[in-house]
This record gives C-alpha cells, sequence and structure tokens, in this order.
C-alpha cells in the first residue's frame, strides 16, 4: 500500500509537478532563493500556495523573510506595499488569477500608483489547469496591462523562467511575472531562452513571408505551427515576445513588408499581445494581413491542456490555420 | 529599544489642556480649508480633532527636519477624505508647509480632497479606496520588526470601512502574528455616506470583533484627551498582540450647531462657516 503522506496524496494537477514526468528543478524557486541570497531586501509572500508557486525552498532557506498570509490576496498585496515603502522587494505569490484578479484594486493603488518594487508573482496561465473556469487566467496580462507604471513578463518556457525573475528583480518598480511551471513536456531548451531584456522580443526562428509572435508557452505552439507552414511551402518567422509591457516597438518595423502576422497567446484575444500588437501596427500604418490566436471571448472549462488548447483553437493546428486565413486579408 | 528612539526629537506634548488647546487651533483650521470652495469633510474633521491633536503632538515620534527618517512612527489615514483635519495638523506639526495648504482641494495642488503621496512622503500611503490602510500598516510593521527597529505604526480607519472585507483580512492575520507595533485607531463617528451605519449594516460590538481576533481592545470617548493619551499610552506597552482603539467621536465637534449631524458630505454655506468660526472662536477657555 502507498504510504500516507501529504506528499504522496496531493493530486497532481494541483501542483502540475508529477513525479514521473517533471523534472525536479524549481526552475522559480531555485532563481528567487538564488537572488534572495544575494538581495536581503528580498521578502517572500505566498497565499497558501507555497509549494504550487515553488516558495517552498524561500520558506525553509530564509524563514525570517517569509510570510505566509492566508488565503488573502487583498491583503497580501496591500502588505507588499507597505513591506516596499519600508524597503524591502516583495515577491508575491498566488496562482495568476488571484495574485490579478482579485485585487486589481489593490495592486492599482498600493503597488502601481506608488510605482513600488512589488513582484506579483502567478502560476497558472491560461488554459493550463483541471481546476476550471475559477483558476483559469484568460485576462490577467490585459489587466496588468491597463496599470499605469506596471512591467508583465511572461517567459516562453521554464528554461527561459530564470532569466525572467533576473530581469523582475532588477527593475526597479512593479512586475507581473505570468508563469507556467514545468511538467516535463516541454520542447529541448534552446540558447535564446537563457536571455531576457525587459521591452525586447527575440526573433527565435528568421522571417519569411510572415510573422508569428507569440508569448510564453504559446512560443512553442507557434514553432510548431511554423514547421506545420512550412511542409506547405509558406515560410513564417517566429518572435519570442517574453515582455508584454512595455512593447518592443520594433515590432512595427519587423512587421512592415510581410504578407501575414498573426499573435498567439495563451489569453483571451481581447486586451492581451493581440491587441497590443494591433495597437502598435495600427498606430505606424503597418498594413499587412492580421489575426488573434487566444482565447476567443469566451469563458472555458476545467481539462488537459491538450485538450483545452484544441477545444479553444490555442494549439499549432489553430495558428496555422488563423495564419492562412491571415495570409488570405494581406497583399501579396 | 534600538538607538533611534533616542533621537526623536518629537514634542511629546502631555499636558490636556494644552492639547485641547491645540485641537481647537485645528478645528478653526478646518472650517479656514473648507470655507473658500465648501468642498471637504467637516463634520470628520471636526469630530478627530481632539485625536488628531493627541496622535501628532503627544504620541508619533517624527522629525519635521526629517520627514523620511527611516526610524519615524509612521500614521497611515486610510479615511484618506478626512483631510481637512490631517492636512491641517500635519502643517501645525511643521511636516508640510503652512501656505501651501490653502490651496486645498483648488486645481493643480497636491493637498487634494483625498490625500495622495503628490504631497510628500508625509503620506505614508495612497489610501481612499476604502479598506487597504490596515494591510499597508501590517507591511510596515512586520517590516520594522524585522529591522529590529522601534518604529510603531499607527492606522486609522473610520467604523463604516470596517464594511470591507479586506480589514478582518488583515485584522485576522495582524491577531495572528502577534504585532504590538501596530496600532488601530477607529474613528468611530458612526457616518457613512448613507448616514447613520446602523441603518447601513450594523458594526457593533466592534471591540468585542477584534478581541475575538487576537487584539488587544479598548473603547475611548474620542473628546476624553487624558483618556486617549492613557490608551495610547497602554497600546504602547509590550503585549504581543496590536491594539485597537475605538475612538468615540462626535461629528461635527465643537460648533454646537453642527454636532451629531451624520452628512457625510456636509456643504459649508459662507454663512454657516462665518457662524461656525464664530462659535469656536468664542469657545475660549478649553477644560
Amino acid at each position: 500500500m502507498t504510504s500516507m503522506t501529504p506528499d504522496t496524496l496531493t493530486v497532481q494537477d494541483f501542483n502540475q509537478r508529477g513525479a514521473a514526468t517533471a523534472p525536479n528543478r524549481k526552475f522559480y524557486g531555485e532563481t528567487l532563493l538564488e537572488l534572495a541570497r544575494q538581495d536581503p531586501r528580498i521578502v517572500c509572500l505566498t497565499a497558501d500556495l507555497t509549494l504550487p508557486t515553488e516558495t517552498d525552498l524561500f520558506r525553509d532557506a530564509l524563514p525570517e523573510r517569509f510570510l505566509q498570509v492566508g488565503i488573502a490576496e487583498a491583503n497580501m498585496i496591500g502588505i507588499a506595499g507597505g513591506m516596499a515603502r519600508s524597503g524591502e522587494i516583495p515577491f508575491v505569490h498566488s496562482f495568476c488569477v488571484f495574485a490579478t484578479r482579485r485585487c486589481y484594486d489593490q495592486i492599482a493603488m498600493q503597488v502601481a500608483y506608488p510605482r513600488l518594487n512589488v513582484k506579483i508573482v502567478g502560476v497558472i496561465p491560461g488554459l493550463t489547469t483541471l481546476l476550471g473556469v475559477s483558476h483559469q487566467a484568460i485576462d490577467d496580462i490585459a489587466l496588468m496591462r491597463a496599470l499605469p507604471n506596471m512591467t508583465v513578463i511572461e517567459p516562453s518556457c521554464p528554461a527561459a523562467v530564470p532569466a525572467a525573475v533576473r530581469a523582475a528583480a532588477a527593475h526597479d518598480g512593479p512586475v507581473y511575472l505570468r508563469l507556467k511551471r514545468a511538467d516535463g513536456t516541454e520542447a529541448a531548451l534552446a540558447p535564446w531562452e537563457r536571455l531576457l531584456s525587459i521591452g525586447k522580443v527575440r526573433m527565435v526562428r528568421p522571417p519569411g513571408e510572415g510573422l508569428l509572435l507569440a508569448c510564453g508557452m504559446m512560443v512553442e505552439q507557434a514553432l510548431r505551427a511554423a514547421d506545420l507552414l512550412a511542409a506547405e511551402g509558406i515560410a513564417v518567422g517566429v518572435v519570442d515576445v517574453p515582455t508584454l509591457k512595455p512593447l518592443d516597438p520594433r515590432i512595427a518595423a519587423m512587421a512592415e513588408g510581410m504578407r501575414a502576422v498573426v499573435t498567439c497567446e495563451n489569453h483571451s484575444i481581447i486586451g492581451g499581445l493581440g491587441s497590443a500588437v494591433a495597437e502598435q501596427l495600427m498606430e505606424a500604418g503597418v498594413r499587412t494581413g492580421f489575426g488573434r490566436v487566444g482565447v476567443r471571448d469566451v469563458f472555458a472549462e476545467g481539462g488537459t491542456t491538450p485538450y483545452l488548447f484544441a477545444r479553444y483553437g490555442l494549439d499549432a493546428a489553430a495558428i496555422a490555420q488563423a495564419y492562412r486565413e491571415a495570409r488570405g486579408r494581406g497583399s501579396v | 529599544m534600538s538607538g533611534g528612539a533616542e533621537r526623536q526629537p518629537a514634542l511629546r506634548i502631555r499636558d490636556p489642556r494644552e492639547l485641547a488647546e491645540i485641537a481647537l487651533q485645528l478645528r478653526r483650521k478646518v472650517i479656514e480649508l473648507v470655507a473658500p470652495t465648501g468642498q471637504g469633510y467637516v463634520q470628520q474633521g471636526l469630530g478627530a480633532a481632539d485625536l488628531f491633536a493627541v496622535l501628532y503632538f503627544a504620541e508619533l515620534r517624527l522629525d519635521p527636519a526629517d520627514p523620511d527618517w527611516p526610524a519615524r512612527d509612521r500614521l497611515l489615514l486610510s479615511t484618506a477624505h478626512n483631510t481637512a483635519i490631517f492636512y491641517a495638523t500635519l502643517a501645525q506639526r511643521g511636516l508640510v508647509p503652512a501656505a501651501e495648504i490653502g490651496d486645498y482641494c483648488k486645481d493643480g495642488s497636491p493637498f487634494e480632497v483625498n490625500a495622495s503621496e503628490r504631497v510628500g512622503t508625509v503620506i505614508e500611503a495612497t489610501c481612499g479606496s476604502l479598506g487597504q490602510g490596515l494591510s499597508v500598516a501590517i507591511g510596515m510593521a512586520l517590516a520594522a520588526r524585522r529591522r529590529g527597529d522601534a518604529s510603531r505604526i499607527y492606522v486609522i480607519l473610520g467604523d463604516g470601512e470596517l464594511q470591507e472585507g479586506q480589514v478582518w483580512e488583515a485584522a485576522l492575520l495582524a491577531g495572528s502574528l502577534g504585532l504590538d507595533n501596530l496600532c488601530l485607531l477607529i474613528d468611530d463617528n458612526r457616518m457613512q455616506v448613507e448616514g447613520h451605519v446602523d441603518g447601513v449594516v450594523k458594526l457593533e460590538p466592534i471591540a468585542g470583533k477584534f478581541a475575538s481576533f487576537g487584539w488587544a481592545q479598548e473603547v475611548v470617548d474620542g473628546h476624553d484627551i487624558p483618556g486617549l493619551l492613557g490608551a495610547l499610552d497602554r497600546a504602547r506597552a509590550p503585549s504581543a498582540r496590536p491594539t485597537c482603539l475605538v475612538v468615540r467621536t462626535l461629528a461635527g465637534k465643537g460648533v454646537p450647531m453642527l454636532e451629531g449631524i451624520l452628512a457625510h458630505n456636509l456643504k459649508l454655506p459662507t454663512d454657516v462657516a462665518t457662524a461656525a468660526m464664530a462659535a469656536l472662536s468664542n469657545a475660549g477657555d478649553v477644560p
């Protein structure tokens, strides 16, 4: 019989760290602890989600700088504001949806307006959980992007997380960090994942007639979509956009002359990457076929990620199809 | 206590007569600030004048020459609209320029109806979205504890503000953490936008609620200056518990024709302002 401990009895989805599939590394947790050892101002707050946010490493190593606030995200944000005003650098943690939507006014008034050095870290982005609509953050990028002074970062894969955390810590001001924990299904590492500069995109596949712009785990889907299109003789580049805000102003120049541009995000098509890119292209007068891949203004449901990505049109096949349609609208 | 405490140049006025005289001056200033535009919160300001006088002239360790002194005590006004009395007090204490608060509520002035940090760091956090001040105060209390300095954190909430759920998240945690460098003052004037709090959502027993959350608590007459001094002394004593003082204040206190009128947004026509100023000027010897 299986020995009965909290670890063995925890539902795999909740921690998204299946022992059989996930690597043992805690990409976020290890990096945060490393940074905290270097900078005594860093403190760590969590709202009853220590293990899922990988902050158990911090808790165990630096307990005097760790605060468990209980299930109270609004309070956590206010406390972080008070700590930041006292010279500390709080990293606050929850699921993406609770770290943003649930405490939006608190973030606006106690973090963003005073431009405090608070880092809001969320896990479970978009449609990546069995837990269902209550736990799916499909508007967090839009919400955080709308706040003055806020920087929004979503690294493309676990290997890119350490660079994202370092960039967030080095930035003097509020940051929302949108993370997807490793579950062992991610594609192999690529060298470009080790760098991240706030406000800069990275070309991860050279441009052809068009471009796919993606953030977070959609970078991997976009690369697969580019393969599908290449098999049809359509060459498209893939650009990783790890900073949703500030958005790299060079995107317009990259899009100029392209037959089509398609944005790819694990988020609503309203207010996130697709909206941000459209705003920039329109203001720059760039004319190109344009499409957005994302959650199409609906609430979803709980399920496995591959199922949800197929069902809600976020997978590589959906991206390839969106590109075909967009190039039909573009000028040859 | 760390070395920071010795540096403190606070006035520490303990004479109730002297504090009452300051409170009277602050009440006059409330009328003076609000009268030109009729904008501002008169009833709350008059009601809280004794509390503000005691806090800023007897209790808080502050340095007007160095408002950013890291080991200072901090006061957060979560009811950030109660600015006529707040600015009057800050000016009287030398923490903001007295000449500038005359621009109160005028376009372009940092002295807005809702206090924001545009005024400077003496506004320790921008509140006004009710329910948030206690959480920020907890963050400051924890940071002070981590620094090992003697800073105490004071936060004023309105009684109506207790209807915000975040207050109770914060109250639960502060009790759980035993933050005895935290002092919550509830400006209990029984008034909110829609009138008497009991007509909106009943709050009593306020002190009992905080007691059950692990706080030391007292109900204090907000116009009994020796009583306020004593309660703050007891709150300062080490106890491993945060303190909640339920400060019973009378809206409009000091101007007989305004006392007890529960008008959250009181208009102040010129004739009323003149009569109020006359009443305060005639107050003469305060007991």
